[in-house]
């Protein structure tokens, strides 16, 4: 009967163990090639930005992701998100181009990081139009880890100086 | 007896439910709390910072904390944050009282929060009274029970 008791026993103590081990172990391996993925995705939403295709720059955000201008006008969730890049492409960014440049990252969480990026923009106009200085600042972003690995935009919010 | 397979594996399955149903549980009756917590946080800053106490506002974030000022210029840690507070407060800034307004807060984790606070820095000798304007972004932690600033960044415009 112990033995049985056993038997049934060491499986659980062995999962939970091996869970554990696992957990703690996957942390700071994960931090390098998380790092490499959240620069891809600042890098594959500039091409987006600098492709001019609303869709695909709002899509680097979660559904429910949140913008905040360099004048702190907010927009929020997928169709805002879309909406606000369709107007600026439209208009006055309509031949901007930018360069971003990741800074640093701190993450808070394994799955929820902190990324500050160096922004410039060129080609940008006023708003009745006439060329506009160039143009540059810094983005703060908060980007989470979805399920599948894919790092997105929680939070935007960016300054000009 | 005791040791029955499709307990062991009910075990296992409550263990791995268990703990994100009770933390969903837990958290909109903690989220007013913290809401709350967080706002008066901020108003502690606020006073604070007002007082020109450079040591006491370096003291609202936590050991390792970021500032980054409206032009980029970022420190590090309680030290260097506490000397940034140091110049303004001998300097340019010796004059200014701030006003700060929370516009909105997002849980990112029970104990994780993203703040946005409008911020008007006021001096009796800027013109029109008013020496700076714009949006503080804060990302704040709690620990031992306190919400502190773990990262701070702010825009001017």
């Amino acid at each position: 009967m112990i033995a049985l008791r056993l038997r049934m026993t060491l499986p659980a103590v062995l999962f939970f163990a091996i869970a554990a081990t696992l957990l703690a172990a996957q942390m700071p391996a994960n931090k390098d090639s998380d790092s490499v993925a959240i620069k891809q995705c600042v890098a594959a939403w500039e091409d987006a930005w600098n492709r001019h295709d609303a869709q695909a720059t709002a899509a680097a955000y979660v559904q429910d992701g949140d913008f905040s201008s360099t004048t702190g006008v907010p927009s929020h969730g997928a169709k805002e998100l879309e909406a606000h890049y369709n107007e600026i492409f439209t208009t006055f960014l309509k031949d901007a181009h930018r360069t971003d440049q990741v800074r640093s990252i701190r993450f808070l969480t394994p799955d929820i990081a902190s990324v500050d990026i160096d922004w410039q923009m060129t080609g940008a106009r006023t708003r009745d139009g006439k060329d506009a200085p160039n143009r540059k600042g810094l983005l703060n972003w908060i980007v989470s880890r979805q399920p599948g690995g894919r790092w997105m935009i929680t939070i935007y919010h960016e300054s000009a100086f | 007896m005791i040791a029955n397979p499709s307990r062991i594996v009910l075990a296992m399955l409550l263990f791995l439910a268990g703990s994100p149903v009770i933390s969903r549980a837990q958290m909109p009756a903690n989220r007013d709390a913290d809401t709350a917590a967080i706002k008066q946080m901020v108003t502690a800053f606020q006073d604070t910072w007002n007082s020109h106490d450079a040591h006491a506002v370096a003291m609202r974030y936590v050991e390792d904390g970021d500032f980054s000022s409206v032009k980029g210029e970022d420190s590090h840690g309680r030290k260097e944050l506490e000397e940034h507070y140091t110049t303004i407060f001998t300097t340019f800034l010796k004059n200014a009282h701030t006003t700060d307004t929370v516009r909105s807060i997002r849980f990112l984790a029970p104990d994780l929060a993203s703040v946005d606070i409008d911020w008007l820095v006021s001096d009796p000798n800027a013109p029109g009274g008013v020496l700076r304007k714009g949006l503080l972004t804060w990302i704040v932690t709690k620990s031992k029970g306190q919400w502190m600033i773990t990262v701070y960044h702010e825009s001017a415009f």
